[in-house]
């Protein structure tokens, strides 16, 4: 990202995969502490320790990055963002995705993690196509 | 000579379909999003943490 600083955006829907145990949790954790302007923070740090998501370790990494952890914990428990949450599910269900991570760059589908080079080509190339 | 012709421009046609790569239209709602909505690329990313 910081690569195309200011000429591209990244957008996260989440995808948690059904039968995973913390999927559907780590995507609310990541969104409670959006609630405190610290998305990306939780983001990076729940892909770091993953697959380490379990309630009490979510509750760590907010210790960990200062948020208010009372307020993170009854979002947590509470479900605060399950709607958003199943409303991404929808979405990727009904564009037919069965893997993750799956990327949509300008609308055109990427599959799975690729090197960044992979990235970059297309990229590069949009940038060279899209409208200014 | 006709069926030389025939099999070329199948061949062409099926050429251009496999080249006009499909473009997906996602939403994007409130969803986190990092980067200006100025930026000419947009990359949307469906992510399980786990």
């Amino acid at each position: 990202m910081e690569t195309y600083q200011g000429k591209v955006r990244l957008v996260i829907k989440n995808y948690p995969y059904i039968y995973r145990d913390y999927s559907h949790l780590a995507a609310e954790a990541s969104l409670d502490a959006g609630d405190q302007g610290k998305y990306w923070e939780m983001h990076d740090l729940l892909l770091k320790r993953s697959p380490k998501l379990d309630r009490q370790s979510l509750i760590g990494y907010a210790k960990e990055l200062r948020l208010d952890v009372k307020a993170f914990t009854e979002s947590l428990d509470g479900k605060k963002h399950a709607t958003q949450i199943e409303r991404d599910k929808q979405l990727a269900v009904s564009l037919d995705l069965y893997n993750t991570p799956t990327f949509f760059i300008n609308g055109r589908k990427v599959i799975g993690e690729l090197p960044f080079e992979n990235f970059k080509k297309i990229i590069d190339e949009e940038l060279k196509n899209a409208p200014r | 000579m006709k069926r030389f012709v025939l099999v070329v421009l199948f061949f062409l046609l099926v050429t251009q379909a496999l080249s006009d790569e499909k473009r997906f239209s996602v939403p994007l709602n409130d969803s986190p999003a990092y980067g200006p909505a100025s930026a000419r690329v947009t990359i949307i990313e469906f992510l399980d943490f786990q």
